[in-house]
């Protein structure tokens, strides 16, 4: 519409100062010709000026803000392409993995003379047998001296391998600079139907806090039952296969198969000679570790998000050297292991987690079903049955009671049910429990300063023999590198 | 069982097969108003992020993998904003179709120019990203050109509405066209300003609205005192009343101290549009944060 009208207005103007005693009608004829032709070449001009103006007035708009990114975009660039002549075209360091650093020390006190966190990774359990199994859960998980601890640097490496497959690995460097491999593992990007498969070595996803690393913990030590069942979580060498199918709701299913390299979950006699006298089984060839696991979660909204999941391992070996009525006897069979999981959290509008909740749960129940191999003090029992039972949960939450401020409790047993059963008789043993209160501080995203103060009752042997003990960290959890995943 | 459950139960488990519309995620609801606007009755879209958090800290939760499992396309603002959640939830949803660099994945940020982009990878200045200021959802303009992007993304994905999805996204940058030339008017002399944090910048530098400054001292990082000492003591050098911004899921207490202390207004106001915006909801959101940095607003 502003096109035709500023061309009529050219048209006015060019025709107004023509003479209105124009000769004869050819002239007239040719003129107006003349003028429709010069109305038609300025509109198009016109049209064209216009467009031309628009598409100005669009790029100026970005072009004030790019000018100065783009000025210096390419001054680099051509500082890139510049060539020597000499060299190879690299993309050089450009394909580095992400990576991260984590540092996680601690000042600890116990009133056990330092011996607390050793009584912690020990409480007594059914069938636990002795000598045969790592002491303490590893130096590198949760031991603590009196005094200042460095538990672990923990370095991450992480990317995406081909559009097939993503790797990455975790290292944990203790202060004695001793190296342990955490995980190492690849899974799958493109499979259809909601499948991914994993294989390497790599923290078991049963249940909810096995697969956390000990800097995503809510509190600085694990819980009794995953300490005492596991010697601290259940992690092996082995491949995964999940699936998350089109249901209305979160659904995740998976199955794992381990080599069932394990200190305590399907425990194997090590030693060769043992074993031919013991009359105890060699090792089977791996796969000896199996687990399934399912989790489930309701969509409540944006406030509020609940799992809950079920779970099952068994090792298809499980050994032991243990005793019936102080007399060495060689123990061989199979043990399996369910548990239930539950974690809900409330996420508050307010700034930085505070009016945050998280509430979570699990339980755990162990039973090793074995067989008497050996018992010179009276061979006719050998081949009867001996079961051995544990069980623990433990229940936690915490609240963001301030910005950055978080206030939490645990309450952890092991052994509610904690007895042996079969040959050479029934056996009852007692419950090691404790209680934790925590606070942390996270100053920004990238580091936390946590106080546990905790006071645990454990049983240390089978005549219920318990230390009750008191302790208390300062804990420090610095993360460098690679911005971290809030996994839930 | 008879068939007629069997076949309910089929039509259950395969929803994808059932409609024939796209299967929009969007990180946030800003992002979600333009997919509503420009997919129109084509999509239905999911919002993973409600307005009333800090999209920089939420968790992977379940329901957000669920609603990525069988997603079409995910839009994100991008540049990192969504870093700690969305690459994890991406990763365990088990949906190639969304990965980045697959036409299921759509980050804004890509889109257009970015401010705040280069400086130094160096945490001793906060929470620092510098891929770029990813909180473009506050500037209408580069929302625009997002929308003619994702315009032809849609199309791309779903080639028959091809035509509609243009013409939306035409329709909806005239009607920005519009408005901003309004607000130009009305923030012809703006005051200055100061933010809590840098996530209003897109919508200052837009209209030429001077910025002072922020209440925290590096992002990420919480206010200190002697940092909101010397910000006062520098603004009240300006000779000239402000505004300070805050959005609601940020601290009241240290911009509220600030605007009081100088005598300046105090803007509170939510960074994202509602939940159910549309592209005029975006606009009526943006028209809100217009009338109260305007003088007398």
């Amino acid at each position: 519409m502003k096109r035709s009208l500023l061309g009529a207005a050219v048209a006015a103007t060019l025709a107004v100062p023509l003479p209105a005693s124009a000769a004869d009608s050819a002239d007239t004829a040719e003129i107006k010709r003349m003028i429709e032709q010069m109305k038609a070449d300025y509109e198009q001009k016109i049209e064209a000026l216009e467009q031309r103006l628009k598409a100005t007035e669009q790029k100026a708009e970005t072009a004030a803000d790019t000018a100065e990114d783009a000025k210096q975009a390419s001054a680099a660039s051509t500082a890139e392409q510049k060539r020597s002549g000499i060299g190879a075209l690299t993309s050089g360091t450009g394909f580095n993995p992400k990576m991260s650093v984590i540092l996680d020390g601690n000042y600890y006190h116990d009133d056990a003379d330092g011996e607390g966190t050793e009584l912690l990774g020990e409480a007594f359990r059914a069938g636990a047998g002795h000598g045969h199994e790592e002491e303490g859960g590893g130096h590198a998980h949760g031991g603590a001296d009196n005094g200042f601890n460095f538990r672990e640097a923990e370095i991450w490496f992480g990317a995406t391998v081909d559009p097939y497959f993503d790797a990455s690995a975790t290292l944990a460097v203790d202060s004695d600079g001793d190296v342990e491999l955490e995980e190492a593992f690849f899974q799958t990007r493109a499979l259809p139907a909601g499948f991914k498969v994993k294989a390497g070595k790599f923290f078991s996803d049963i249940g909810y806090i096995n697969r956390q690393h000990p800097h995503e913990w809510d509190f600085t030590d694990q819980n009794l039952v995953h300490q005492n069942l596991f010697g601290f979580n259940l992690a092996d060498t082995g491949m995964q296969v999940t699936w998350l199918p089109e249901l209305p709701f979160y659904t995740l299913l998976g199955f794992e198969a381990f080599q069932g390299d394990q200190e305590r979950f399907g425990a194997l006699v090590e030693d060769e000679e043992e074993r031919e006298e013991l009359n105890i089984d060699d090792e089977d060839d791996g796969p000896r570790l199996f687990t399934g696991f399912i989790k489930v979660a309701p969509d409540l909204g944006y406030n509020h998000a609940l799992q809950l999941g079920a779970f099952v391992a068994h090792s298809t070996q499980s050994q032991l050297i243990g005793e019936i009525d102080e007399e060495e006897a060689g123990f061989d069979g199979d043990q399996t292991l369910w548990g239930l999981d539950l974690v809900y959290k409330y996420d508050s509008p307010r700034p930085h987690g505070a009016g945050d909740f998280v509430l979570q749960s699990e339980y755990l129940y162990d039973q090793k079903d074995l067989k008497l191999t050996a018992f010179e003090a009276d061979p006719s029992l050998e081949g009867r049955d001996r079961e051995f039972t544990t069980d623990g949960w433990y229940l936690q939450g915490w609240y963001g009671i301030a910005p950055r401020w978080q206030l939490g409790l645990r309450y952890d047993v092991l052994g509610l049910t904690n007895e042996a059963e079969g040959v050479g008789g029934n056996e009852d043993f007692d419950e090691s429990d404790r209680w934790t209160l925590g606070l942390t501080y996270r100053p920004s995203e990238f580091s936390l300063l946590r106080f546990n103060a905790a006071t645990a009752d454990i049983v240390t042997n089978e005549d219920g023999d318990t230390e009750g003990f008191d302790y208390f960290y300062l804990q420090y959890i610095l993360s460098l590198g690679s911005h971290g995943a809030h996994k839930f | 069982m008879n068939l007629i459950k069997r076949l309910g139960l089929l039509a259950l488990l395969l929803p994808g097969i059932a409609w024939a519309d796209l299967d929009v995620v969007a990180t946030t609801s800003s992002t979600g108003a333009l997919v509503r606007e420009i997919g129109g009755a084509q999509v239905t879209l999911t919002i993973l992020a409600p307005p009333d958090r800090d999209t920089h800290y939420l968790q992977a939760r379940p329901s957000m993998i669920r609603a990525l499992r069988d997603a079409d396309l995910v839009t994100a603002l991008g540049a990192d904003l969504e870093v700690g959640w969305l690459p994890v939830a991406i990763e365990q949803a088990a949906n190639p179709a969304i990965l980045p660099g697959r036409s299921g994945y759509f980050e804004a940020a890509t889109q257009v120019d970015l401010l705040d982009v280069g400086g130094p990878a160096d945490r001793a200045l906060g929470d620092v990203h510098p891929a770029g200021n990813p909180h473009i959802n506050m500037d209408p303009v580069r929302m625009a050109e997002v929308a003619r992007a994702l315009a032809e993304r849609l199309a791309t994905l779903d080639g028959a509405h091809a035509a509609d999805y243009r013409a939306r996204a035409e329709a909806f940058a005239q009607r920005v066209d519009e408005r901003v030339a309004t607000w130009r008017q009305q923030l012809a002399s703006p005051p200055g300003a100061v933010s809590f944090h840098k996530d209003v910048t897109y919508l200052l530098d837009r209209f030429g609205v001077p910025f002072w400054g922020t209440i925290e001292p590096v992002p990420g990082v919480s206010p200190t005192a002697s940092h909101l000492r010397a910000l006062i003591n520098e603004l009240q050098g300006q000779g000239q009343a402000g505004v300070v911004l805050s959005t609601t899921y940020q601290p009241e207490q240290a911009p509220a101290s600030v605007a009081e202390t100088l005598g300046w207004r105090q803007v509170r106001l939510p960074l994202e549009p509602p939940l159910d915006a549309d592209g005029d909801g975006y606009l009526a959101h943006m028209q809100r944060w217009v009338d109260a940095l305007a003088p007398g607003g």
